[in-house]
C-alpha cells in the first residue's frame, strides 16, 4: 500500500507550481490554470486522507464539492477575465495596477 | 532851505521811501514777468535820489533826527530797529543813490542786448536798498543786516556772467573774503552788547553817550552796568576794523577786489569803486568813539601799508580794470589811514571825492571795453579787450571819454582844479600834522603816504597815455553811445573842485569838511603852503617823464621783466600766498584726514564687518547643517519609510499575493523553527 507521505509530497509539488505559476505568468488565463492546480493539490489531499479516515467515503464527498465548486469557480473567473479584457484590451496582470487607490 | 525844511516824521518817512523803493523794484522785477526791468529800476533809483536830496538838505548841519519801533524782545532785553539821520548818513544817501542813479542810465547802453537784463535791474536794486539801509539804521544790529545783504549783492552781481568760470570763482572769493571781515564785526557786537547791552548807536556812540561815559581804571574797562578788561576794547576795535578791512580791501583781506572785476564795468563802477568799498570806512565813521589809540594805530599803519602795496602793484597791471581796482584799494588804504590819524573829515571828504572820479574812472573805462568789444565782434577779431597793451591812439577816436579820463585821472593824480587835489592835500596836510607829535614809525607815515600819491600819478598817468597816446590800432572805432557820455560829463563835472569848495587851491572852504565838527583847521601855513605845492610840481615831473616812457610808444623803455616788475605784476604774490597758506594747507589737511578715515576709520569699520561675516558664516553653517539637518533628516526619514511602503501597494493582484505569501512564509518561520 502506498504511505500518505507520497501522496502529500505529490500534493505540495503540485500546490507549489499552482503557486509559482499564478505570482509568475503574464497572462490571466494561465493564473488560472496555477489556480486550478493548486485546487487539485487541495483535492489530492481530501481524497488521500479519506483512505485513513474511520468514516468510510467523507473524504471523497468534500473532493466532489470541491470539484464542483472548482468548476464554478473558474466559470466566475473566467466571466472576470473576459471582463477585464473588454474593459483593459489586455489580461496581462502586469499591466492591470487599478487595484491601488 | 526854510520851505523845504520838513518835520521829523516826514522825515523818517522821505528816508524809508528813498531806502525801500530800489527793494520794490527788486520784487517787481524778480516776481513779474520775464520784463528788462530798466525803466521801473530807474524811476524807483530816481525817486530815492531825489528823496535822499530833500533829506539831505533838511537835516545837512541840522539837529540829526532819530526814530525807532520795537523790534523784538528776548526776555527783558529790548531791541529796537529805527532811522539815524545825521551830516555822515546823508551825506552817505546823497552820494550812494545819485552814483546809483548814474549808474543805471549808463547801464542801460552798457548791458544792452544781456540775455539775463532783467536779473541785473533787480541785483542792482537789492545792492542799492541793503546800501541805502546800511546807511540810514540806527542800531549796529541793522547795520550788520544790511552789511551781509550788500556782501550778497555783490556776490550776486560780481557772478554776473556767470557762465564765465572767472566770474563764479571771483564771486565766491569775495564772498568769502567778506564773510572773514563779517566774523571780526559779529565778535565786535557780542562784545559791545555783553559791556552795554544796547546796539543803538546814538545811545552808544553820542556825544555824552555810553562809550564816553565808561571810563578806564587799573586796566579795567567799566560801564554803567558792567566791567571787562580793558584789552576787550581794544579787541572790540580791531574786531570792527576787521569787519571794515574785507569791505573795503584793505591788506591782508584785499585780493578778492581785483579779482571782483569780473563783474560788469558798471557794477565795478558802483560798487566796487564808490559806494560798496565805502561801507568799511562808513562803519569806521559811525563808531569812532570806541577806538582806542592801539586800534587807531593798527588802523594807520593797515591803510597805510594797504595804499602803498596797491599803489606798487597797479604800476606794472595791464588790465585796465584791475589797474583801476588796485588804485581804488590804494586810495581807500588812504581813507582808512586818515581815519586812523584822527583826520575823521578828510577821510570822509575823499570819500565823497574818489566815489564820483573813481567812478568816472571805471564808466569811461567801461566805454572804452564797450566799444572795443564791439569793434572786436565786428570784424571777428581775437584779442584781450581789456588789455591796455591793445589799446592806444584812442584819443581822437574817442575824445568825450578822454577828457573825462583826464578829469578823472587828475582828480586821482591830485592835480589843482580838481577835487581830489583838495580832499588828497587835506589827508596829507593832517598827517604831516599829526606826526609832528610823534616819534619812531608814525614820522613815516605822511612821507609814505606822499611817496604813494607819487605813485599813483605814474600809474594812472602810464594808463591815459597808454590807452589814449599813440598811434591806434583800429581803423573804425567810434565814441560811446550818448546815453554814456551823457553821464560821464556829468561825472567830470562832480570831479573838478567847484562842487566841493568855492576855492580850487585850499580846502579850508569845503563844505563837506565844515559839516563834520572837529576837523577844523589848525594853523601850519608853512604846511599849506608847502606841501600843495612840492606834491604838485613833481606829480608833474611824473607825469612828464611817464609821457616820456609811454607817451610815444616807440620803445619799451620801462623794464618788463626783472624781480622787482614780477614782484609787482604779480600783486606781491599775495594769491600766490594764501593759495599756499590756506588753500594748500587745507587741502593737505583734508587729504591727511581722508588717508586717517580710509586707513584706520574705514580699516576698523572694515575690521568689523570682516568679523562679522565670519561670525555669520559660522552661523550660517551651524544654521543650515546642524538645525535644518535635524529637521530635513526627520523628513527624508518619513519619506524614505513612505517610499519604502510605498512600493508595497502597487496595484497589481500578483505583487499581493507575493508580499502575501511572503508574510505567511515568514510568520510560519517566526512560528514553527525560532
Amino acid at each position: 500500500m502506498i504511505p500518505l507521505s507520497h501522496f502529500m509530497l505529490i500534493s505540495a509539488a503540485l500546490f507549489c507550481i499552482g503557486l509559482y505559476a499564478v505570482l509568475t505568468k503574464r497572462n490571466a488565463i494561465q493564473v488560472l490554470i496555477g489556480i486550478e492546480f493548486m485546487i487539485n493539490a487541495a483535492i489530492l489531499n481530501f481524497v488521500a486522507f479519506g483512505r485513513f479516515d474511520r468514516i468510510a467515503g467523507g473524504g471523497q464527498m468534500f473532493a466532489l464539492f470541491a470539484i464542483v465548486l472548482a468548476a464554478a469557480g473558474v466559470a466566475v473567473a473566467l466571466a472576470i477575465i473576459l471582463n477585464v479584457y473588454k474593459h483593459f484590451r489586455t489580461i496581462n496582470p502586469d499591466k492591470i495596477d487599478t487595484l491601488k487607490d | 532851505m526854510e520851505v523845504l525844511s520838513f518835520s521829523a516824521n516826514a522825515l523818517c518817512l522821505l528816508s524809508i521811501i528813498a531806502v525801500a523803493f530800489p527793494f520794490l523794484s527788486f520784487l517787481t522785477i524778480m516776481l513779474g514777468r520775464k520784463s528788462p526791468g530798466s525803466a521801473i529800476s530807474i524811476f524807483n533809483t530816481s525817486i530815492s535820489f531825489i528823496s535822499s536830496i530833500l533829506v539831505f538838505i533838511s537835516v545837512w548841519n541840522g539837529e540829526p533826527v532819530q526814530q525807532q519801533v520795537e523790534w523784538f524782545s528776548i526776555g527783558s532785553n529790548v531791541f529796537s530797529a529805527g532811522i539815524l539821520l545825521n551830516n555822515l548818513s546823508v551825506l552817505m544817501m546823497v552820494l550812494v543813490s545819485g552814483i546809483s542813479v548814474l549808474v543805471h542810465i549808463y547801464s542801460i547802453s552798457y548791458m544792452k542786448g544781456d540775455i539775463n537784463i532783467h536779473k541785473y535791474w533787480a541785483y542792482l536794486g537789492l545792492f542799492c536798498f541793503s546800501m541805502m539801509g546800511l546807511v540810514v539804521s540806527d542800531s549796529l544790529l541793522l547795520i550788520y543786516m544790511f552789511w551781509e545783504l550788500v556782501g550778497f549783492s555783490s556776490y550776486l552781481l560780481i557772478g554776473f556772467w556767470f557762465t564765465k568760470d572767472a566770474a563764479s570763482q571771483a564771486a565766491k572769493k569775495a564772498f568769502i573774503m567778506n564773510r572773514i571781515g563779517d566774523i571780526g564785526f559779529l565778535t565786535g557786537l557780542m562784545i559791545i552788547y555783553s559791556q552795554f547791552g544796547t546796539f543803538d548807536i546814538v545811545k552808544l556812540f553820542g556825544s555824552g553817550g555810553m562809550i564816553d561815559s565808561a571810563s578806564i581804571v587799573d586796566g579795567i574797562w567799566i560801564s554803567a552796568s558792567t566791567e571787562m578788561p580793558v584789552i576787550w576794547l581794544t579787541i572790540a576795535g580791531i574786531a570792527f576794523f576787521m569787519g571794515a578791512m574785507a569791505k573795503s580791501a584793505q591788506f591782508p583781506l584785499h585780493t578778492w577786489l581785483p579779482d571782483a572785476m569780473e563783474g560788469p564795468t558798471s557794477v565795478s563802477a558802483l560798487i566796487h569803486a564808490a559806494t560798496m568799498v565805502a561801507a568799511g570806512v562808513f562803519l569806521l565813521g559811525r563808531i569812532y568813539p570806541l577806538f582806542d589809540s592801539v586800534a587807531l594805530n593798527i588802523i594807520t599803519i593797515i591803510g597805510v601799508l594797504t595804499a602803498f602795496i596797491a599803489a606798487t602793484i597797479a604800476l606794472t597791471q595791464n588790465d585796465i580794470k584791475r589797474i583801476l581796482a588796485y588804485s581804488t584799494i590804494s586810495q581807500l588804504g588812504f581813507i582808512i589811514a586818515a581815519m586812523g590819524i584822527g583826520a575823521y573829515g578828510e577821510s570822509i571828504f575823499h570819500l565823497a571825492t574818489h566815489a564820483f572820479f573813481k567812478c568816472l574812472l571805471f564808466l569811461a573805462a567801461g566805454a572804452v571795453i564797450h566799444q572795443l568789444h564791439h569793434h572786436k565782434e565786428q570784424h571777428n577779431m581775437e584779442f584781450d579787450h581789456q588789455d591796455i597793451r591793445m589799446m592806444g591812439g584812442l584819443r581822437k577816436q574817442m575824445p568825450v571819454t578822454f577828457i573825462a579820463m583826464c578829469i578823472a585821472a587828475a582828480a586821482l593824480a591830485g592835480l589843482p582844479f580838481t577835487s581830489g587835489f583838495l580832499s588828497k592835500d587835506a589827508i596829507l596836510i593832517t598827517s604831516f600834522e599829526w606826526a609832528e607829535g610823534y616819534h619812531g614809525f608814525k614820522k613815516l607815515v605822511p612821507y609814505i603816504l606822499t611817496l604813494t600819491s607819487w605813485l599813483t600819478v605814474f600809474y594812472i598817468a602810464r594808463l591815459i597815455f597808454k590807452v589814449f597816446f599813440g598811434k591806434s590800432r583800429y581803423t573804425d572805432l567810434h565814441e560811446a553811445p550818448t546815453s554814456m557820455t551823457r553821464i560821464l560829463m556829468i561825472l567830470s563835472f562832480g570831479s573838478l573842485f567847484i562842487l566841493f569848495s568855492f576855492n580850487p587851491l585850499s580846502y579850508d572852504g569845503s563844505w563837506i569838511l565844515k559839516g563834520f565838527a572837529g576837523a577844523g583847521v589848525k594853523g601850519f601855513d608853512r604846511l599849506h603852503l608847502f606841501i600843495p605845492a612840492i606834491v604838485t610840481v613833481i606829480s608833474l615831473a611824473i607825469i612828464f617823464i611817464a609821457y616820456k616812457v609811454y607817451g610815444g610808444r616807440a620803445v619799451q623803455t620801462f623794464p618788463e621783466k626783472g624781480l622787482l616788475y614780477r614782484f609787482s605784476n604779480r600783486a606781491w604774490y599775495f594769491d600766490s600766498l594764501y593759495d599756499f597758506l590756506f588753500v594748500r594747507s587745507t587741502t593737505a589737511l583734508s587729504r591727511l584726514s581722508y588717508k586717517f578715515d580710509k586707513l584706520v576709520v574705514d580699516g576698523l569699520v572694515n575690521l568689523l564687518a570682516t568679523l562679522t561675516n565670519i561670525i555669520s558664516e559660522v552661523a550660517d553653517w551651524f544654521d543650515r547643517n546642524i538645525v535644518d539637518g535635524l529637521v530635513n533628516g526627520l523628513a527624508t526619514l518619513a519619506r524614505k519609510t513612505g517610499d519604502f511602503a510605498r512600493q508595497f501597494q502597487s496595484g497589481k493582484l500578483q505583487h499581493y499575493l507575493l508580499t502575501m505569501l511572503t508574510l505567511v512564509v515568514t510568520f510560519f518561520i517566526l512560528t514553527y523553527f525560532i
